[in-house]
């Protein structure tokens, strides 16, 4: 990269169903956050990307009314309409251009005005897929959840151990929707049976939320902080349609992940990212993305869950903030991956924060089974 | 620190109109396959494709997940959509992309199909913008018939209220617009991928048309046409080697104004005068200053500016310093903004011709860029074409667009 | 921060439908229905079959044919299943099903796409991986997708 880009400042709301917020007030709670964390003031941001979704807000131009909650009244301003993540990549891009030295990413996404899983339903194919009226993200999800299990000899417990440990983990987190400290494996396959095998607690919540992260080049962002989070590699990638794709892997995350490691200078990537944000919309979705990460074998995720290797104690911790089980703002969840990976580095993760963290991972997605993924590796001053 | 410089090798976009006999995926591929052609590259030689479109006009949520594999997934993808401004939101999308140095070779592309709606006169995805932004109104006591005529065609009753206001700060006449309207159409009889085309229309043709909305009548108004139109950017050593003239991006900016018109959900807004447009002043501002043009009025060859209703031609080409602030329909009238005059506006036709809404921004830059390039068949402005800006502007007329391209790149 | 009345709205008062147009490929493939055939794609110079039938090879990017259709089996394997529980409404909630439904990913003989159908006369403890499928068809086949009623196992 020609400049090095660093995130100064992130905030988020407290992610909920249906709390009694409007979106405006939301975005303006994320952006006047962030901007407060990084101590400077709307006038040293110089591009605002808004992440919102018009199908979701249930209303186009979904950041039309979204301009001055985010700061970004006579500003050059977009919108990326995927995961949050895709805006971080889309604001460095700007920055990197040489164009402007500060960006501000504002997500937001009130799932509970239109549920994410109809609106998956869109993205089928209108032709066929669409017509015959049985696919959503959770179908498509339990099909491949059944394939993996077949294939590498998974079980129902190993697969709820995620569950497991990312509820426990949400329920130190202060922002976090759905928070079970007593969970057990039990429990879990007790919960209501949507699409076989996948049940309740192995799904995501629906939540309402907004995040926003602060982004600056390298010059910026020693003028604004002394403890910068600098973004060392990004990959992404957009896997094909469901009907010919390989669902037993996350191709697509496999190959985003090894462009940010190129980029990063990584090369033993799991002996040298110190956490894992990941979003994992499904538990099993977990353990697929241990393997496309290069964190064990393909088939292997089971025993990285069943040992601890990734609960916080372990030697590879994912998700201590609970991940995207622990809480799904939609299209805002891979910011607030990003904001979680961010907070470890500069140890302000409270009582989930995780020791000695030099540099993390974060992972963004869209799309039905992880279709479209986003890796930024990021790490803290040398 | 040393900016990258990025051009357009290739463009490509499907004819519009109502194409009934592809669907959705097909079309935007078709212009995709057109733009990768026109540069000399094969899918594998692209690095990242930007796509977008304005949601809810084709009842496909993030259609590139569907249709990404027929132009080039796996790849990585980028979703820009804002509305009007899509298409050229799309185009910054892909400049910034290979600006950042993250890659080299960049396939954008914006797409529309409206005839996929099932309510006459493509509004169901007119129903999304108009009445999902507006409608909580009715809990104020607002009636369906005030909501009906400010979002009749969505954008009609808003524009029509705007036209207003700037034949006031103008002094320009119903006639004025009449003949922005009978120009554009001339023009895109000449473009063979546009959708509306009558190649002798008159003001007279057009004055005989209805009212819908005082000052607009249906032979001002743009159609709601399917398309989808595609450029190729590459950094400079690829661009010298796949193209005899790029035309090369020298200065973008799109900035936000607070919503015209009602303010953030009803709340009140600070502006009076919606043809005003503060926000294309300054973006065209700081476009120019990136770009290095002093003087717009000598620099600029010809402009391609987002016109679905005709003061617009006659309001954003002020707003973009290429005439004073009210004295556009002068040179209108001199006809120096025909194709063969002194500042040609819109030689495609412009959006009143053919509105595919996702692409329409983006057609002003490929339009602008076929100019520079000497690509742009019988509605070739008859002059070298040094630098050119292309415009959008979208949501409650608060959003903007500016690209400058020239012939060569900012050193 | 304090608790505040938040004035909610939903539903519009108008409801607007789409009709999408499919293209040539598709049309040719859904009429088909009509004599029981499935028609898919093969590309001329990689040989991947898609089903159903496109324009263009994702593969290699070579431009397919009407010519390139080839007829199949109707015959496939089921790779892939779900037992559905409940089903979405069309407004975003999960509707209780009184009887399971299973959703089958089917790979047919001779394509290499997977195509995700129903599943019909069998017992959800006896589907398994692997086992060969069929298409059993409406008995006035129209040429509508409609027309293939579910996949069974095959003989």
């Amino acid at each position: 990269m020609n400049r090095k880009i660093a995130i100064v400042g992130y905030a988020q709301t407290h992610h909920e169903h249906d709390p009694p917020n409007t979106r405006e007030g939301m975005v303006f709670e994320a952006a006047k956050g962030a901007l407060d964390k990084a101590g400077i003031t709307r006038e040293a941001i110089d591009t605002v990307i808004n992440v919102s979704s018009d199908y979701q807000d249930g209303r186009t131009i979904s950041n039309l009314f979204l301009v001055m909650a985010e700061g970004a009244y006579l500003k050059d301003e977009s919108k990326v309409e995927m995961d949050g993540a895709f805006g971080v990549l889309y604001a460095m891009m700007r920055i990197l251009s040489g164009n402007h030295d500060t960006a501000m990413v504002v997500g937001v996404t009130q799932g509970s005005i239109f549920s994410p899983h109809q609106i998956s339903f869109y993205t089928l194919d209108p032709t066929f897929d669409r017509q015959i009226g049985l696919l959503n993200d959770i179908s498509a999800a339990a099909i491949q959840a059944r394939m993996y299990k077949n294939k590498h000899d998974v079980s129902d417990e190993q697969i709820a151990m995620v569950s497991v440990k990312n509820l426990v983990n949400a329920a130190s987190n202060p922002y976090a929707h759905r928070k079970i400290p007593d969970l057990n494996v039990k429990k879990v396959l007790g919960s209501k049976l949507y699409y076989d095998p996948i049940r309740e607690l192995n799904i995501s919540p629906i939540s309402d939320g907004a995040c926003a992260v602060v982004l600056a080049s390298e010059e910026k962002a020693k003028e604004i902080t002394d403890a910068p989070v600098w973004i060392k590699g990004v990959g992404s990638c957009q896997d094909s349609y469901l009907r010919d794709r390989n669902l037993l892997k996350l191709e697509s995350l496999e190959i985003a992940a090894k462009k940010a490691y190129e980029m990063a200078g990584l090369k033993n990537p799991s002996k040298e990212f110190d956490v894992a944000e990941v979003t994992e919309r499904f538990s099993h979705e977990e353990l697929m993305i241990y393997e496309a990460l290069g964190l064990c074998s393909e088939g292997r995720g089971k025993i990285l869950i069943e040992t601890g290797v990734t609960e916080r104690k372990g030697q590879i911790p994912v998700n201590p903030s609970g991940g995207a089980l622990g809480a799904d703002p939609v299209l805002a969840t891979g910011l607030v991956r990003i904001a979680e990976a961010a907070k470890q580095i500069r140890g302000e993760a409270g009582k989930y924060q995780i020791q000695g963290v030099r540099q993390a991972l974060a992972h963004g997605q869209t799309g039905l089974c992880a279709q479209s993924n986003i890796v930024f590796i990021l790490g803290g001053e040398e | 620190m040393m900016k990258r410089n990025v051009a357009i090798i290739g463009c490509g976009q499907t004819k519009h109109g109502r194409l009934r006999d592809v669907n959705t995926s097909e079309m935007i591929a078709e212009a995709a396959w057109k733009a990768m052609e026109d540069a000399n590259v094969t899918p594998d030689e692209v690095d990242a494709i930007v796509v977008g479109n304005m949601q809810g006009f084709g009842g496909i949520y993030d259609t590139e997940l569907w249709a990404g594999e027929l132009f080039g997934a796996p790849k990585p993808f980028l979703r820009i959509t804002t509305g009007g401004t899509t298409g050229g939101s799309v185009a910054h999308g892909g400049y910034y992309s290979v600006a950042s140095g993250l890659y080299d070779v960049v396939l954008a592309v914006a797409f529309e199909k409206h005839s996929d709606s099932k309510e006459r006169g493509a509004s169901t995805g007119l129903a999304h913008v108009a009445m999902a932004n507006i409608f909580h109104t009715m809990q104020h006591g607002a009636s369906i018939k005030w909501l009906v005529s400010l979002a009749t065609g969505a954008a009609t009753g808003v524009s029509a209220f705007q036209a207003s206001c700037y034949m006031y700060r103008s002094g320009c006449g119903v006639k004025h617009l009449d003949m922005v309207a009978a120009k554009s159409r001339r023009n895109a009889a000449k473009n063979e991928y546009a959708h509306l085309r009558w190649p002798n229309c008159t003001p007279e043709d057009i004055a005989k048309t209805e009212w819908i909305s005082y000052p607009l009548r249906f032979g001002h108004v743009c159609p709601a046409s399917d398309g989808a139109s595609a450029v190729v950017y590459a950094e400079e050593e690829i661009a010298k080697k796949k193209a005899e003239r790029p035309a090369w991006i020298k200065g973008v900016a799109a900035y936000a104004d607070e919503p015209n018109l009602m303010g953030e959900n009803s709340q009140g807004t600070a502006i009076t005068d919606l043809s005003e447009q503060l926000q294309c002043i300054i973006s065209a501002r700081e476009a120019y200053q990136r770009a290095g043009i002093k003087n717009p009025r000598k620099e600029i060859d010809m402009a391609e500016i987002y016109q679905p209703f005709p003061h617009q031609e006659l309001m954003f080409s002020e707003r973009v310093d290429l005439f004073d602030d009210g004295k556009a329909w002068i040179a209108l009238e001199e006809g120096q903004t025909e194709i063969d005059g002194s500042m040609p506006l819109d030689p495609s036709g412009g959006v009143i011709s053919t509105n595919a809404i996702g692409s329409s921004a983006m057609q002003r830059v490929l339009e602008c860029a076929l100019q520079v390039m000497g690509k742009a068949g019988k509605h070739q402005v008859p002059k070298d074409v040094k630098n050119a800006v292309a415009h959008g502007w979208g949501g409650a007329t608060n959003f903007t667009t500016i690209t400058v391209l020239g012939d060569s790149p900012r050193r | 921060m304090e608790k505040r009345e938040i004035t909610q709205v939903s539903g519009m008062p108008i409801v607007a439908g789409f009709q999408w147009s499919v293209g040539k490929m598709m049309e040719r493939f859904i009429k088909s229905f009509a004599e029981r055939k499935i028609l898919a794609a093969k590309c001329p110079k990689c040989g991947y079959t898609y089903v159903p039938p496109r324009l263009r090879c994702g593969k290699c990017y070579t431009k397919i044919e009407e010519e390139n259709l080839v007829e199949l089996s109707g015959k496939g394997t089921l790779i892939g299943y779900t037992t559905a529980y409940v089903q979405l409404d069309g407004k975003g909630n999960f509707l209780d099903l009184d009887k399971p439904k299973m959703v089958g990913a089917i790979k047919l003989e001779d394509s290499d796409s997977t195509i995700f159908m129903p599943l019909g006369e069998v017992d959800p403890k006896d589907v398994k991986e692997g086992i060969k499928v069929e298409a059993v068809w409406r008995k006035e086949t129209k040429g509508e997708i409609a027309d293939i009623v579910y996949f069974k196992p095959a003989r």
